[in-house]
């Protein structure tokens, strides 16, 4: 009888394994679909241009059709993408999902290749153009020319259209007037010692991209240049010493506890703060430091394999057009196609006016001299605030 | 316990006082900062927007989900297993134990990066299989088996501990042969005289899996879930003092759910005596 | 409990009666790893797969434009030199500290519990400790930032600024991390506690011994095995911790948890998941030879309890 009744436990275990396993796999079972075609015969997803969709009524029949854009890492308060989103959800009817805000660059790409084929894969990217020329190297994105793309300059886009340069802006210190009774000015003021324990980076320059600008920008204020970044990690190792700088890293909590009176970030986000803090009894104050101007842009790229292909393109279209680059301009982020709109008056003086002050143009450096100073901040950094 | 000297009362009352300092003063800390907007007073003001909060009770409900998923999972892989291994000691204890005692040698860390790659690997390599679909299954949003077999894992070397001390408390091997003397089938034994009497130690196991489940950070993060642990860092960010406010709570109501269940398990053991 | 099992058992409806009633009181080894089936299967499977992922990344590179893959050991050697090797370093020092502090402070408040006469303390405290054992991350970064940062509750008060606190150190977060470590040890060291009965002491106390002799040579070694078990899991906890660092002294602290999140999630670090995979097998590592060295002491320990 026993030796029976264990057979039978053995017997329903195994079938019921068996049943598991293929419900399991039923329910959950199938390859990859293919995207259907547009009017013009290209299919979405192969567009290269607004071309292919007839013009741009076609693109916008299209993705009305899709219904969805699925974005990532895109924080309502950065650059005004809040108000970026409603307009063009207002706009086009498209309803916008917004996945992982805090996101970086690295999970934007992650999400590309781990989602892939999925329903909320992202279908726009908006990351640092060290990933955008990585991501293309890997086949991750479409190519696709906007509307306005021949006003984008040549340094600052893909020959191919993999990627393009949306908005930048300079490595900037906040400070709150509140807290601190004479904001500092410039990256030499820094030093100071009324400003002791009061110094904070965004987040840890071997992570943040933030934060690795102000270290290029005190690179830059203190005899380095695009090929040498050891001077601003000398200065930040000098300022840990000092007892001025903090490695907590700041966020709107330190800010409003009082921890971080002083964060170096970029000005289109410290700007964007001080509505925000002014509620929070913080005197939030904004100075792109003479000495050190640093400037980023960002990039915009289309998914390879987004799962709302029209949708993704009118998205860009939408970006680069005046409208969408003038919703940028009142995040206080200074848009790609700026210098030509204050040409010919599409930019909106008042928000051009409320910039951040800075003298002259900004120049970059190339991805080599990016790469290799983000290499020997990798390997010094730790080091040298050690001390 | 009329040995205790004054001496050694003296000091586990300070000892005492100490700790409850340390504990307490950060949480406290956390709440004044809650109450104390500058220019405003104070205000509970970040206590009555938690319901209203975008994306709160979603975080929490996919949190609460997954935990209770992952209970039971974890406890229907562990129990027969533990049950059988006391009832025939030998080499699969042994096995058991290292197992279950194995995932506290790898940090969630280091296991999401596997997790990431292996996750990757679908898309790339076995989109043309059958197999494609349940990988993506896998990652859905509204409920990620993924998190659940990763959580699983994670709660195994607690549950084992907790399961392992509970069963030796009580004699299995005896037990289970007078049920079976009585004519139980092996169903019946476990369900009906085993598992009542390990009651104290399942319900700290799921306890401490609900703990873990709520607490646990990197992993929904890597893998871009918003679970209310990655809910209340992401809020934190725009509304810091809801964000402190809701992690307060959720301490405190996890903290006062474990004490009921602990009170009422030990008003039950004082009913049976 | 009886002693005579009788032979003749009352008629049960579900079974016929047997002479030999022992036979099936014990399952058969069989139906033993079958109970224990599904278990070993999703530990290999769960377990396992993420593991060789990690071990294949770790001795592996692909070529980001052709896809090829290959066999190497950069991203091994990479792994322990370096800023790398200092963070493996740092972080190995920081959690050897913590866990140390961790298991004699633990096992100090465990033991006020446990012998305190309040009632109900000793439910309050183990269920605080099961939560606060899993209080972390950034929530609990910033509750000690709103105590003992610069700007902190307690650092005005007590001028502790002054004095040359900071919590920005390896020591202010060695502080945070007992946050965590202290309820684990609580947790792990309350029963073994309730092991040590009352009645021994009293006995010692007649045969003249002290409470320092007591707890030398009697109550420590009783204790032995759950304090090395509860050492090797404060030191895998604090090894693994990532977050809490992250939002505190990221920056300037070197651990390795966070350079394998640089790796894996960050804005800076452009295809470094083989240094990341390599990183996290150190970690892997590590851990387990603290293991491999604490838990055949704690068994050969726990043999005379037995």
């Amino acid at each position: 009888m026993y030796p029976a009744l264990s057979r039978r436990t053995g017997r329903l275990a195994a079938v019921l394994a068996l049943s598991l396993t293929t419900a399991l796999a039923a329910a959950a079972c199938g390859a990859k679909e293919e995207a259907p075609a547009t009017a013009s015969g290209v299919a979405a997803d192969k567009a290269t241009s607004l071309a292919d969709f007839g013009g741009m009524d076609g693109l916008i029949a299209a993705a009305k059709k899709e219904g969805q854009l699925n974005v990532i890492a895109l924080p309502p308060d950065w650059a005004n993408y809040g108000e970026v989103i409603e307009a063009f959800s207002k706009k086009y009817g498209i309803k916008v999902n917004s996945d992982n805000p805090d996101g970086s660059s690295a999970d934007e790409i992650t999400a590309v290749k781990t989602l892939k084929g999925q329903d909320r894969a992202p279908d726009v990217l908006d990351l640092g153009v060290a990933f955008a020329i990585s991501g293309a190297q890997e086949g991750l994105f479409a190519p696709y020319k906007v509307a306005a793309w021949d006003k984008i300059p040549a340094s600052q886009k893909d020959a191919e259209g993999r990627w393009f340069n949306d908005y930048g802006g300079y490595v900037s210190i906040g400070c709150d007037a509140k807290r601190v009774a004479v904001c500092p000015q410039t990256f030499a003021d820094l030093k100071k010692p009324e400003y002791k324990g009061k110094v904070a980076l965004n987040g840890n320059p071997t992570k943040a991209g933030a934060a690795i600008a102000a270290v290029y920008a005190a690179s830059l204020a203190n005899g380095g240049s695009f090929d040498n970044i050891q001077p601003g990690i000398d200065f930040f190792a000098a300022l840990n010493k000092s007892g001025n700088f903090i490695p907590v890293e700041s966020t709107p909590a330190t800010v409003e506890k009082g921890e971080t009176p002083i964060s170096l970030d970029w000005d289109y986000l410290n700007a964007g703060y001080a509505k925000q803090f002014a509620a929070k009894g913080v005197d939030w104050k904004v100075a792109i430091p003479a000495d050190g101007k640093y400037a980023n842009f960002y990039a915009q790229a289309v998914n390879l394999d987004a799962p709302h292909p029209a949708a993704a393109r009118l998205w860009q279209e939408f970006l680069y057009s005046a409208e969408g680059q003038n919703l940028w301009l009142k995040g206080f982020a200074r848009p790609v196609l700026l210098p030509g709109m204050i040409t010919d008056g599409t930019a909106q003086a008042d928000l051009v006016s409320a910039l951040p002050k800075v003298e002259g143009e900004p120049s970059f450096p190339t991805p080599e001299q990016n790469d290799k100073a983000k290499a020997d901040l990798v390997a010094n950094w730790a080091k040298a605030l050690a001390g | 316990m009329a040995a205790l000297t004054r001496r050694a009362r003296a000091w586990h009352g300070a000892v005492l006082a100490l700790a409850g300092l340390y504990f307490a003063a950060p949480l406290i800390a956390s709440f004044v900062f809650t109450v104390d907007v500058p220019g405003q007073g104070l205000t509970g003001q970040a206590y009555t927007q938690i319901l209203g909060a975008p994306g709160f009770l979603d975080g929490l409900g996919l949190s609460l989900l997954l935990a209770v998923a992952t209970i039971v999972l974890v406890l229907a892989l562990v129990v027969p297993a533990m049950v059988a291994v006391r009832l025939r000691p030998g080499r699969l204890g042994t096995v058991i134990e290292v197992l279950c005692t194995l995932p506290l040698v790898v940090p969630p860390i280091a296991f999401v990066a596997g997790i990431g790659s292996i996750l990757q690997l679908g898309p790339e390599r076995l989109s043309r299989t059958p197999l494609y679909q349940t990988f993506l299954a896998v990652q859905d949003e509204r409920f990620p088996l993924a998190l659940v077999l990763s959580y699983t894992v994670l709660a195994l070397p607690f549950v084992f501990r907790s399961l392992d001390s509970g069963l030796r408390a009580i004699d299995v091997p005896t037990l289970t042969e007078a049920a079976r003397n009585c004519g139980a089938s092996w169903w019946q034994v476990l369900v009906r005289v085993l598992l009542p009497n390990l009651r104290s130690s399942l319900a700290g196991a799921a306890f401490l899996t609900l703990a873990l489940v709520l607490g646990e950070y990197t992993i929904a993060r890597i893998l871009t879930f918003e679970t209310f642990p990655v809910w209340i860092v992401k809020v934190s960010g725009s509304e810091a003092r809801l964000s402190v406010a809701v992690s307060l709570l959720s301490l405190l109501i996890t903290w006062l759910l474990l004490l009921a269940l602990s009170s009422a398990g030990t008003r039950t053991t004082k009913n049976e005596d | 409990m009886p002693t005579a099992v009788t032979t003749v058992s009352p008629p049960v409806p579900d079974a016929a009666p047997t002479a030999s009633g022992r036979a099936g009181a014990r399952p058969r080894r069989g139906s033993a790893t079958l109970a224990a089936l599904p278990l070993l299967t999703f530990v290999t499977v769960f377990f396992g797969l993420p593991m060789i992922a990690v071990l294949v990344g770790a001795v592996t590179v692909t070529d980001r434009a052709t896809g090829t893959t290959t066999l190497t050991a950069d991203n091994l050697t990479r792994s322990v030199q370096g800023a790398y090797l200092d963070a493996l370093t740092s972080s190995i020092k920081l959690s050897l500290v913590t866990a140390a502090l961790g298991v004699v402070l633990g096992t100090l408040l465990a033991q006020a519990v446990v012998a305190s006469r309040l009632p109900g303390l000793r439910n309050l405290v183990v269920t605080a400790s099961g939560v606060l054992a899993n209080f972390g991350g950034v929530p609990l970064a910033f509750a000690f930032i709103a105590t003992l940062g610069i700007s902190g509750v307690m650092t005005e008060l007590l001028h502790l600024t002054e004095a040359g606190w900071s919590l920005y150190t390896p020591a202010g977060l060695a502080v945070v991390y007992l946050y965590f470590l202290i309820p684990l040890m609580v947790l792990v060291i309350a029963p073994a506690l309730d092991g040590l009965r009352p009645q021994w002491r009293e006995a010692a106390a007649n045969c003249g011994a002290t409470g320092w002799q007591f707890w030398r040579l009697i109550g420590l070694p009783v204790l032995g095995p759950s304090l090395l078990g509860g050492f090797v899991l404060l030191f895998g906890t604090a090894f693994a911790a990532y977050a809490t660092a992250a939002a505190m002294v990221g920056s300037v602290l070197p651990l390795v948890t966070l350079q394998i999140a640089d790796a894996l999630s960050g804005n800076v670090l452009i295809g470094q998941e083989g240094v990341a995979s390599a990183l996290a097998l150190d970690m892997v590592v590590v851990a387990g030879l603290v293991m491999a060295i604490y838990l055949p002491l704690q068994r050969r320990s726990a043999r005379w309890l037995r």
